[in-house]
């Protein structure tokens, strides 16, 4: 148990430093209102350290109740009202077990029924925000970004969805088959997890029950949803679309190749600049990609 | 749309009527409602012209709290929202029962923005530009494309939740609304409302597919109702034919397009100019504002409580007439225009000629009354 929560303490460590950066970068730019955000995100997470640390002091210091402590994943985790990681690590767990770009709703969903802490989606759009400052003030200073899908047509980013910017740019792009075949991709990762785990939380089995209703044969006559049936429907499905899919996609990423690091990342801006101007629309998704990565 | 266009002084004269604010624009509720008291002058006026029903209305002293209430939205919003997630799953499922969808058909293409721009005008030539390419690789379920409806020689724009392409090339038009489906039966108010939306949408189409030569019978005319089913929040769909909505509503268009007749009967004074000082604020008098309203008829009918915004003022000028009580109350008393004059037959009033038979039939029904109620009339 002291395990978890030193670790909980190296990641508010991270956490904090990346505050104190965060700030400075908000000061320098000289938005005040920003950095008071930040600041105040920084005091909280200096107190939680705090309150972690002290927890392992008494934990270190009764070591006949270690022992008792319940393991993670337990219900009296899953109890406490939300996880002491930063918002945009908790997204990267999600995401990391789904390998598939998702909605907030659903990133928040999977991590509340996997890893016992669920979060505001309205926060989680905010933190592509920051993703995507971050990104730009300092190019791949980190080890990963939080940063959207793009739709395969314009390269903009697709609405609502959440990637990682490690992952290659087929699994980022989203062509018009990609939504089924990703949802059914998550729903084989979903029925993986849970088969990994020996005794899997309820709201894993209701999650993957959600799953199996809107794919064709996942549920057993009795209505229940096993992993290995909904795993075994879905990857059926997925034969038909795959192909088609993965072309589509294959033809997208080659075109997203050509865009700057920070567009492929996060979308190209050319007709948020731009909205409203109707006048020189093109309507060739083609052209426009060419256009967007001769910029 | 163009041959259901009125004439440059038809419009002339509408611009007049509406005066120095700007017109406002329908859209499938407004247009619906148009279809759902097709013998109300007033309403088609004013809407022919763009008035702002809302603000004539608030100005002559009659205000309504109009519009959906904002729990509705908010619940129809969430349910919408459900249906349509994760590439609308839930939908697909749904749609392989009602329309035999094939299960290759899963295409998503997303029409709430154009590469990020999200302006009326590029989303609906976007909508255009993909709904009339000669073929649709990987697009099954359209997610709110733009359409357009030229009502009164003006565009109004029209979103559908969704439109759903099968195999054949056949749309079908999908609205999805939050009330409940219970048991296999619905609210049937509710029902006509959403097949009258329905009906807009697909004439819309229609209309995009005839304007760009392809055959207007590509768009269907069974449209796809999908709401909650009994106390849950899982969605479940049934076909709505809306051929006889259709028939409506193209009426109301073209007596739209022939405004000229309607205006013809108002003097060239006539106006609902609300007469707004530099700020923007109205300042014609109620008085006044209510007499040239006046001058049109209404059809007042109960149901004007839930479609229109003129509907407080209608029923204060309706009170005392058969019409207030509703439809079915004016159908049995045929003839009798107030409701004292009833009254009076039942208490015995010698009628007139022509008034014998439901005279008759009111001092019966108010014997009836009496001894059961042991009352009076």
């Amino acid at each position: 148990m002291i395990g978890v929560v030193a670790e909980t303490i190296e990641a508010l460590e991270r956490r904090i430093d990346e505050l104190r950066v965060a700030v400075r970068e908000a000061v320098l730019a000289g938005d005040r209102e920003l950095a008071g955000e930040r600041r105040s995100a920084l005091k909280s997470a200096e107190r939680a350290w705090e309150d972690a640390l002290d927890a392992a002091a008494a934990e270190a210091g009764s070591p006949a109740q270690a022992g008792t402590t319940p393991p993670a994943g337990s219900p009296e985790r899953s109890a406490l009202p939300g996880s002491l990681l930063p918002l945009r690590e908790q997204v990267y767990e999600a995401l990391s077990l789904l390998q598939v770009p998702a909605a907030p709703k659903l990133i928040a969903t999977v991590h509340e029924a996997f890893f016992g802490a669920t979060f505001p989606t309205t926060r989680v759009t905010s933190l592509k925000r920051d993703e995507e400052r971050s990104f730009r003030t300092a190019p791949f200073a980190r080890p990963y970004y939080i940063c959207a899908a793009l739709s395969a047509d314009y390269l903009a980013p697709s609405r609502g969805l959440l990637a990682v910017s490690t992952w290659p740019l087929e699994l980022r792009v989203i062509g018009s088959l990609s939504p089924r075949v990703d949802f059914l991709t998550a729903a084989i990762r979903v029925a993986e997890a849970i088969e990994r785990i020996p005794e899997p939380p309820p709201a894993a089995r209701h999650l993957l029950q959600r799953f199996a209703a809107s794919i064709s044969g996942a549920i057993s006559p009795a209505g229940r949803a096993d992993p290995a049936a909904v795993s075994e429907a879905a990857r059926a499905e997925l034969t038909v679309h795959r192909d088609r899919d993965a072309m589509a996609r294959a033809a997208a990423a080659g075109r997203a190749r050509g865009l700057r690091h920070a567009e492929q990342l996060f979308g190209t801006a050319m007709f948020r600049d731009r909205a409203g101007d109707a006048a020189d629309f093109a309507v060739d998704p083609a052209d426009i990609a060419g256009k967007a990565a001769a910029e | 749309m163009t041959g259901r266009q009125p004439s440059a002084a038809a419009q002339a004269a509408l611009d007049r009527l509406r005066g120095r604010a700007l017109p406002k624009n329908h859209d499938a509720r407004t247009i619906s409602a148009l279809a759902a008291n097709p013998g109300c002058a007033r309403r088609a006026l004013m809407d022919a012209a763009g008035v702002d029903k809302q603000r004539v209305a608030a100005q002559a002293g009659f205000p309504a709290p109009f519009g959906q209430s904002r729990f509705a939205i908010v619940r129809g919003n969430a349910f919408e929202a459900q249906v349509k997630e994760n590439g609308a799953a839930q939908l697909l499922i749904l749609l392989r029962e009602v329309l035999g969808l094939d299960v290759s058909e899963v295409g998503y293409a997303d029409f709430n923005d154009v590469g990020g721009n999200s302006s009326a005008e590029v989303r609906h030539r976007h909508t255009r530009h993909v709904l009339t390419a000669p073929d649709q690789p990987g697009r099954t379920l359209l997610d709110h494309p733009l359409l357009r409806l030229r009502v009164g020689g003006r565009p109004a724009y029209l979103e559908p939740d969704l439109i759903a392409l099968r195999l054949d090339g056949t749309f079908h038009v999908i609205e999805i609304k939050s009330f409940a489906v219970i048991d296999g039966q619905a609210d049937p108010g509710k029902v006509a409302a959403a097949a009258i939306q329905s009906a807009v949408y697909v004439r819309a189409l229609r209309d995009l597919v005839a304007e760009a030569g392809r055959d207007p019978a590509a768009v269907s005319h069974q449209t796809i109702l999908v709401a909650p089913r009994d106390f849950s929040s899982q969605p479940t769909a049934a076909s709505l034919d809306v051929r006889r909505q259709l028939g409506v509503l193209d009426r109301q268009l073209s007596r739209i397009a022939s405004i000229e007749d309607l205006l013809a009967q108002y003097p060239g004074t006539l106006t609902f100019d609300l007469d707004p000082d530099p700020q923007g604020r109205p300042r014609r008098p109620a008085a006044e504002l209510t007499a040239a309203i006046g001058q049109v008829a209404a059809n007042y009918a109960p149901e004007c409580l839930a479609t229109c915004e003129l509907c407080f003022l209608c029923r204060d000028e309706a009170a005392g007439t058969t019409g207030a009580l509703g439809k079915p109350v004016r159908e049995d008393l045929g003839g009798i225009e107030y409701i004292a004059q009833a009254r009076g037959l039942a208490r015995g009033q010698l009628p007139a000629p022509e008034q014998a038979e439901i005279a008759a039939q009111l001092l019966r029904a108010a014997q009836l009354r009496e001894q059961v109620l042991g009352e009076a009339v």
